[in-house]
């Protein structure tokens, strides 16, 4: 029987409830159960800063096992960003600890008086305050809790970012991030500062031989795909970087232009070249695509792809070790690397067309430093920045600034060049993600196979499959890149073999289903419709590459059929009545 | 690339590989709630926009008097099953195997990593038959090719092309198999666990 702690932070206490089994039949874990849980205890309307949004961090059932590319977690909450529900996922070893204390979840809800971290141990848990670690950055706060804490765990951090609400701020845990969708200005909003776990709880699986033998096929393939096996060990996330931009993926300018000649100096061959120490894995995981780096005057995690190409690409800038320098800032001071230089971008834009005098230009280094700083603190325009750039831009110009779906800016896949991303992006329950269908795995990839990428034909039916699954992975809790190996009836088997139930793989993508349909359900009980699964006007209007423009319109529609929703994008009772959820 | 384009080189690529006879076999993909499928007795190497039937998924239209007469089992299938794309093939070897044997284990490097089992089911009935239809989408829960005792196989996929290579991947892995019985000699295992793949 699992167990969940759950933490009252205004009254400093704490119960020890059992994990509902058919939460876990019905949900499996990580994300799938926190959303169930978020979806029964809030209230419509919720006001996301309040004391009573839930903060939920989940493991899977995977979590601690020997399963090659598991050791994550998820935090699931009311996102302040988008305001739509909220899953963030994480390489930090907080929930292998928080499982080794003998907890699968942590429901955190209420407010602290004072500034606290909480500190969970099989025997204790522990309110402390943390007063002293107001304004102080991730790292110096991780490095100050463990001296105090004496046993090497594992601590979630934020830094001043979080403190101060930034509706993109991230939580730092070993290096890695929850960075999407302001995970950390919740925290923040809690006065939460961080949370430390350490357990030594064994962790046991039903059938450890089948696990055995699975796990030894899963290897199998991730040993022998050349992304797992070769291209992200090598050459980090960042090996992305060519590919993409050959394509005409790669958006520059804030979305005006695909083309810029200096990408390639952002590229996971000059990441390795220039910057690499050495790689950086997550528990049991055999691809290690994290780096860690140096500049000539600093040393950081990172820069992923995404960063190389939010504070890079995006901005027109191809020096890497400022690039790099430049995430190791957003890491510690907590902020979302992704939204942060898209809001930078939005306020180039701005200043472009007059709306704003900051002193931001395409192409230019100088003042984002200290722009970035003042979001952090929410200082002079940094402080209206801080919103994220959706109302930023709404406020200071025309809102076609912002290149967001429901408020969260878009990552490093221009849709135009890949209409199954346009699809997922408008589609996607926490606004504009590319990991809730990756799809760019098909359509430029070719995994499973290689698809048209400037067709809207046949992609509502795998988008919709695609987040299914990738929701029942994100459950179990497995890494996406896993996927580029390995698929669903891997998936499905490990779990099996985990918890000693049949799981067939089309009852596991049904799961997936259930729980992207309860997120659906979770948006449009917080106002959320139809009209919310749109792209940003230039996306839509804007013809980039001379192809065939994205009717949204058409895919949408087939989408709504597929998922068995209804024209406006209701799920209906018969589909709701067939996945339990009525 | 256009629909017709993509089932027309699935299509020719069955019969060229001798996945099929000249009239044999049949394809489809989902679209929303519908489904596209082959018209019954079509020639799926020259597949014209004619031979392209589209009807409803869940509910008859007058389009499926001239819808494949494994319709029946195309539309089970996709009602119980995430399937997108479904192909089905009549392999010589795999079929000539599937009269001998309970599940199909391939012994060569490819399908082993691919497939690592085939089912084999029997029905009295094998054409456009209910029984079919009632057993076959219980497999596909779990495998994503089954073989159809004298039959055929059905696969299925996220996309057209992925149910296609599973065929032929399997046909590959049989005619290995009936080679390695030519030669008469025991098979020597050179995998690891190559004896648990009958638990796969």
């Amino acid at each position: 029987m699992g167990k969940i702690l759950w933490v009252d932070l205004s009254k400093q206490s704490f119960q020890i409830k059992p994990l509902d089994k058919n939460i876990i039949r019905d949900f499996i874990g990580g994300r799938g159960s926190g959303v169930k849980i978020l979806y029964d205890h809030l209230k419509k309307g919720t006001d996301p800063f309040s004391e009573k949004n839930l903060l939920i961090f989940a493991t899977g059932p995977l979590t601690g096992t020997p399963v090659p590319m598991s050791g994550r977690f998820s935090a699931i909450t009311l996102s302040p960003l988008t305001k739509t529900i909220l899953d963030s996922n994480c390489g930090g070893n907080f929930g292998l600890q928080l499982k080794h204390a003998g907890f699968d979840m942590l429901v955190i809800e209420g407010k602290a008086k004072k500034i606290i971290y909480l500190a969970i141990t099989p025997d204790n848990i522990k309110f402390e305050n943390a007063e002293d670690l107001k304004g102080k950055t991730t790292i110096e706060t991780r490095n100050i809790i463990e001296k105090k804490e004496k046993k090497k765990g594992s601590v979630v951090t934020i830094g001043p970012a979080g403190e101060n609400k930034v509706r993109f701020a991230s939580a730092e845990n070993d290096g890695r991030f929850l960075g999407r969708g302001g995970i950390g200005a919740v925290m923040g909003s809690k006065n939460l500062k961080a949370i430390y776990a350490k357990g030594d709880k064994k962790i046991k699986v039903a059938d450890p031989k089948s696990l055995e033998f699975f796990i030894y096929e899963s290897r199998k393939w991730l040993k022998a795909n050349p992304i797992t096996s070769t291209g992200l060990p090598k050459f980090g996330t960042a090996v992305l970087m060519n590919i993409v931009h050959e394509a005409g993926i790669l958006p520059i300018n804030n979305f005006k232009s695909n083309q810029f000649a200096s990408a390639s100096d952002l590229s996971g061959e000059e990441v390795t070249e220039k910057l690499f120490i050495k790689k950086r894995a997550c528990y049991r995981c055999p691809v290690a695509c994290g780096r860690i780096t140096k500049t000539s005057s600093k040393q950081g995690e990172g820069p992923e792809f995404e960063t190389l190409w939010s504070l890079g690409a995006l901005l027109g800038i191809n020096d890497i070790s400022w690039v790099a320098e430049t995430g190791y800032l957003c890491n510690e001071l907590g902020l979302d690397t992704i939204s942060a230089g898209s809001t930078i971008a939005c306020a180039m834009e701005m200043e472009e067309k007059g709306f704003i005098s900051v002193g931001l230009k395409f192409g230019k280094k100088e003042n984002i430093h200290k722009v970035l700083k003042d979001i952090a603190f929410r200082e002079n325009i940094g402080n209206e920045m801080a919103e994220g750039s959706l109302l930023f831009s709404r406020k200071f110009g025309t809102g076609n600034e912002s290149i967001s779906v429901k408020g969260l800016e878009l990552p490093a896949y221009d849709p135009r060049s890949a209409h199954g991303m346009a699809l997922a992006y408008v589609t996607s329950n926490r606004g504009g993600c590319h990991l809730r269908a990756y799809m760019i795995a098909p359509e430029l990839l070719g995994i499973p196979k290689k698809i048209d990428r400037f067709s809207d034909n046949g992609k509502a039916g795998l988008v919709a499959v695609m987040q299914d699954s990738a929701a029942a992975s994100d459950s179990l809790i497995i890494c996406r890149f896993a996927s580029f190996a390995i698929s669903d009836e891997y998936f499905s088997r490990l779990l099996s073999a985990v918890t000693g139930e049949d799981i067939s793989t089309m009852n596991f993508r049904l799961i997936g289903e259930r729980i992207f349909n309860l997120e659906r359900l979770f948006n449009l009980r917080e106002g959320f419709s139809f009209k919310d699964d749109n792209l940003p006007s230039r996306l839509i209007l804007e013809n980039l590459n001379k192809k065939r423009k994205i009717n949204i319109d058409k895919m949408l529609n087939e989408y709504y059929r597929f998922r068995g929703w209804d024209d406006n994008g209701v799920p209906t009772s018969k589909k709701l009545e067939m996945l339990g959820l009525k | 690339m256009s629909l017709l384009k993509e089932f027309s080189r699935i299509g020719r690529d069955l019969f060229l590989s001798g996945l099929v006879s000249s009239h044999g076999g049949n394809i489809s993909i989902r679209a929303g709630d519908k489904i596209i499928i082959t018209r019954r007795g079509s020639m799926l190497a020259h597949l014209n926009k004619e031979d392209l039937i589209e009807t409803g998924l869940y509910k008859d239209d007058s389009g499926i008097i001239m819808a494949s007469t494994e319709i029946i089992v195309h539309r089970a299938i996709y009602f119980n099953t995430s399937a997108l794309a479904i192909v089905h093939s009549h392999p010589p070897a795999a079929i000539a195997l599937s009269l001998f044997m309970d599940e199909i284990i391939p012994i060569d490097s490819e399908a082993s990593y691919l497939l690592h089992k085939i089912p084999v089911i029997a029905t009295k009935e094998t054409i456009g038959s209910k029984d079919v239809a009632n057993i076959i989408p219980d497999y596909l829960q779990e495998y994503k090719i089954v073989m159809l005792r004298g039959h055929g196989a059905f696969s299925i996929g996220d996309i057209l092309e992925e149910a296609y290579m599973l065929h032929s991947t399997l046909e590959n892995a049989c005619r290995i198999i009936a080679y390695g019985k030519i030669f008469g000699n025991a098979f020597k295992e050179y995998r690891k666990d190559g004896d648990k793949y009958t638990k796969w």
